[in-house]
């Protein structure tokens, strides 16, 4: 295994709303090599995207707060880090990609012009004209001709837009590249071109890259290990190998089982019952006993550890307590 | 006693062209098929392929520009408002956002009683016989009953679109047109509400017009499987047929984009160039031939033509057509 | 399982509110507009008490203490007696004050009323059909708006003559083009939801989903548009008034009190602040209102 990047350690964050404290994020850890992907997959309202956040500090606060937990970066504590240094950080190493490429560009910008900032602010002293010629290399690079540098936002469609936030977040080279649902908006077709593109970028630049989705089909062709996340919390992390072929917690099982399979001429699926808890009023226990077919009656008294196993594949559930090592 | 098999929805040459100032947008151009008491048909293609705009046409709440449209015989489109009042009891559509597609101001009981004032099939006055009627239309789509007062805005999005189905069968219509009605969801909760619809289905003897963009849920729950490309059918085929043998090099390319969530089966993608071309005044031809890694000259100046290729599976290219490829 | 579901069942049925709920709890929190609706609402109830005083009294308290001169003491300035003064003909300007709030304030609503039942009618056509009613009905709005309401008002009442009802049309007129645009607005925006085309889709006509899809949809930013038109409707009457095209004298209505008494602002200065005091309160109140219900009301609802 290569060099550690990115180790995440009982990661917390909480948001105080209205309705009272929602704990997005309890205790999480994470780690990531350099040049590996890790697949982070959870429904709406998880965490993912809070975590995310949280690796680049970009939780809002207020509402948020970061309540606990260390995030080391090449060995630094990213959250005992100045301001300056963390923006300095942003962009310069670390890059994200957030869902809607329709949002997240300036529209009275050029593209071109949005990636050669990018890169203007990472190279201090190049030249306006340097950075024009890098920028185009860039929109070459993700498919894009660089003769449409002079164009706005609203000249491209929705997957050419995602390839150019694409290059942005890649134009100063990062090590580390956090995409949040990538390809939740756009079509097959296009997310496939869009994946295989980001795919083939990680690879040339060995950029390890935290990819997050609600499709376990997106992060089969591309993650090297997966993370599945409920309700603030890490339920199940392995190499994509082990958590694929070999599930464990009941949840996983449960969205596997809600995804209608190409191959199998069944006409109903596994769907699990009931929903996400109301994550202002977390149980005590375990927070997927309520949906869960194996559910005991101690699921529901104390929240299981995340306990690794012997081939190192991590669990949250009861039932393999006593296997942990 | 009615034919179990016999065709309920015959739909010929639908054609729906809006006019936008940069020309005449064909949104939907010449679609025909017919459906089977009880069957699915799935309608699959990418944004913006007219296969939304289709499903309201057929039941009128866009205008057609030409075609015909019978149901049960009726011919649909010329029906004045009061037939396609009464004839709004045999055919309904659940929508996409169930975030949109209900109104804010009304509760639960109110949105489901609405079709039953709106027909005139309960009195408005006869408070206990509706409130009967809409209690039994919740369980069967699984809502608990003490959710009837609760407002749209206090539901997670699965629970609305349980609402929206609800609406949708409280006149006991025959035939629904479902507009991607588990996009908008989350995995889990897109196999509970699938689940829910296949069971009506089976109950009710529902015959479902099922339009989505996922082709592992156009798999799941059709018959019948009709490929859309820029307003114009490319492929109809039987559901397994279709996945089995795709004829039509957009249908390959479409079904080659699925990301299968399985490490063991890589993705053997068939990559189409470019992306979608523009519906506005699109000339003859094949729509595809731009993309198409097939595409031939030929294919660009002939018109298209719906042929049979094998028996139920029909195919618009002209190269499949000539037995080229 | 069963024990754990008891409690997620309180909580949803304590949940369970309506958005107008939800908007009063958010207006509750906002100290200003509540000040605002405190005020008014004892405008309201000194308008509604010193109506049922006349009617009961048959115009005895009316006549014998807000019009009967006492020119002995005329601009004397407040006492314990009188608490704002005596104005120019030794009248007791509280009590005038109390008698004159019902003219500013119902004939504000009344025609606020007025401009909102018209100019709503042709807004919701204008923005549900479109195309040429739309195109027609904007236009005929666009010339009345561009003639300043003031101005406008004041040609009105000099053409039909000054009367109670004329003020009220020509103010009413006046305000027919902001609530037209207001509500085509909104219903524009509603218009294309999904849950019209559902509407639709049961078989409603279209008078059912103007009104009981896309107006209740609608109804936010209408509330808010006319709670900040009563207060320009206000200030529109007490100007005519000032000018001497509204209510005539000894009506006592706070924009004629403030005309008959600029004369004495030399010499006596509670003639004149304290009915301007009276109107300027109230405009204050209602376009505090007018904000907290525009914030609790509008967009960002839930979802």
């Amino acid at each position: 295994m290569s060099e550690l990047l990115l180790e995440i350690k009982d990661l917390s964050i909480i948001y105080s709303t209205e309705d009272g404290l929602v704990k997005a994020l309890n205790n999480a850890s994470l780690q990531l090599h350099k040049g590996e992907s890790l697949g982070l997959v959870g429904e709406t309202g998880a965490g993912k995207t809070t975590l995310a956040r949280g690796i680049m500090r970009l939780i809002p606060n207020p509402p948020g707060k970061i309540v606990g937990g260390e995030i080391f970066y090449e060995g630094k504590d990213l959250l005992k880090l100045k301001d300056k240094d963390m923006r300095k950080l942003r962009g310069q190493q670390i890059s994200m990609i957030f869902q809607d490429p329709m949002t997240s560009l300036n529209p009275v910008m050029t593209a071109g012009d949005q990636i050669r900032e990018v890169i203007l602010a990472h190279n201090p002293g190049m030249s306006k004209k340097e950075g024009r010629k890098q920028a185009e290399d860039m929109l070459e690079m993700v498919g894009i001709n660089a003769s449409r540098y002079d164009n706005y936002p609203h000249q491209f469609s929705g997957g050419m837009k995602q390839r150019v936030v694409i290059a942005i977040a890649l134009a100063c080279n990062p090590s580390l590249l956090i995409a949040d649902e990538p390809t939740t908006a756009l079509d097959v077709t296009i997310q496939a071109q869009v994946l295989e593109m980001i795919h083939d970028l990680k690879e040339k630049n060995n950029t390890a890259m935290l990819l997050i989705t609600h499709d376990l089909g997106v992060v089969a062709q591309n993650c090297d290990s997966v993370a599945i996340i409920y309700a603030g919390e890490i339920v199940e992390y392995g190499t994509l190998r082990q958590v694929y072929k070999k599930i464990l917690h009941p949840y996983t099982e449960g969205l596997f089982g809600s995804v209608p399979s190409l191959d199998t001429t069944s006409k109903r699926l596994n769907a699990i019952d009931g929903m996400m808890p109301d994550p202002t009023q977390l149980p005590k226990g375990c927070k997927f006993a309520d949906r869960c077919k194996y559910a005991e009656k101690r699921c529901q008294e104390r929240n299981p550890e995340l306990i690794e196993l012997a081939d190192g594949h991590k669990v949250r559930c009861i039932r393999y307590e006593h296997e942990g090592r | 006693m009615e034919n179990n098999t016999s065709e309920i929805l015959r739909v010929s040459h639908l054609k729906k062209y809006f006019p936008v100032p940069a020309g005449m947008l064909h949104a939907v151009d010449d679609i025909s098929f017919a459906i089977d008491n009880g069957k699915t048909l799935g309608v699959v293609g990418e944004s913006g392929c007219g296969k939304s705009t289709m499903g309201r046409a057929i039941l009128r709440l866009h205008e057609p520009t030409s075609g015909e449209v019978y149901f049960q015989g009726k011919d649909v489109l010329s029906l004045d408002k009061k037939g396609m009042k009464e004839l709004r009891r045999d055919m309904q559509i659940v929508f996409q956002d169930p975030y949109a597609s209900l109104n804010p101001r009304m509760t639960v009981s109110e949105a489901i009683a609405a079709p039953l004032l709106v027909q005139k099939i309960y009195n408005r006055k006869n408070k206990a016989d509706i409130e009967k009627r809409v209690k039994e239309i919740m369980n069967m789509v699984g809502l608990a009953n003490r959710l009837i007062n609760t407002y749209p805005h206090e539901l997670d999005g699965g629970r609305r679109q349980r609402i929206g189905i609800a609406r949708a069968l409280a006149l006991n219509p025959k035939f629904i047109v479902c507009d991607e009605p588990v996009s908008a969801l989350d995995v889990s909760i897109q196999a509970q509400i699938l689940n829910l619809m296949a069971d009506l289905q089976e109950d009710l003897g529902l015959t479902y017009l099922f339009i989505t963009h996922d082709l592992s849920v156009v798999k799941y729950v059709s018959d019948d499987i009709l490929v859309m490309y820029l307003g114009q059918m490319v492929e109809k085929a039987p559901s397994d047929k279709l996945f089995k043998k795709p004829m039509h090099p957009y249908t390959q390319a479409l079904l080659s984009a699925i990301p299968i969530p399985d490490p063991d089966l890589p993705m053997n993608r068939i990559t189409m160039k470019g992306e979608l071309s523009s519906p506005i005044n699109p000339g003859i031809g094949c729509r595809f031939a731009k993309r198409c890694p097939y595409a031939a000259d030929s294919c660009s100046q002939q018109e298209m033509v719906l042929t049979e290729e094998e028996p139920g599976h029909f195919v618009t290219c002209q190269r499949v057509q000539r037995g080229e490829i | 399982m069963e024990e754990n579901s008891t409690p997620k069942e309180v909580v949803q049925e304590k949940k369970q509110r309506s958005l107008w709920d939800e908007a009063w709890r958010r207006f509750k929190k906002n100290k200003t507009a509540m000040a605002g609706l405190v005020y008014l609402s004892i405008l309201v109830i000194v308008a509604i008490t010193t109506t049922v005083i006349d009617w009961v009294t048959k115009n005895q308290v009316y006549k014998n203490y807000i019009i009967k001169q006492d020119l002995l003491h005329r601009l004397k300035g407040p006492s314990a007696q009188h608490i704002f003064g005596q104005d120019e003909f030794g009248r007791d300007i509280f009590l005038r004050m109390l008698w004159g709030t019902r003219y500013s304030l119902f004939m504000g609503a009344l025609a606020i009323i007025f401009a909102l039942i018209i100019g709503g009618f042709l807004g919701a056509l204008s923005g549900y059909y479109g195309k040429r009613v739309d195109a027609i009905i904007m236009r005929c709005m666009d010339i009345l708006l561009a003639i300043p309401s003031m101005l406008l008002a004041t040609a009105i009442v000099a053409a039909l003559g000054t009367s109670l009802v004329n003020v009220l049309i020509a103010i009413g007129i006046a305000y027919i083009p902001t609530f037209a645009r207001t509500v085509r607005a909104s219903v524009l925006t509603v218009k294309d939801r999904d849950f019209i085309e559902a509407a639709r889709a049961i078989g409603c006509d279209d008078s059912e989903i103007i009104f009981k899809y896309i107006v209740m949809n609608a109804l936010a930013p209408i509330i808010v548009q006319a709670t900040l038109g009563l207060a320009g409707a206000i200030l529109s009457i007490a100007g005519l008034s000032f000018l001497g095209l509204g209510i005539q004298p000894p009506t006592p209505e706070w924009g004629a009190m403030l005309s008959n008494a600029r004369t004495y602002i030399r010499d006596a200065w509670h003639v004149t602040v304290m009915p301007g005091l009276g109107i300027m309160l109230t405009i204050l109140s209602l376009n505090l209102m007018g904000d907290g219900l525009r914030d609790a009301l509008d967009p960002k609802l839930k979802n």
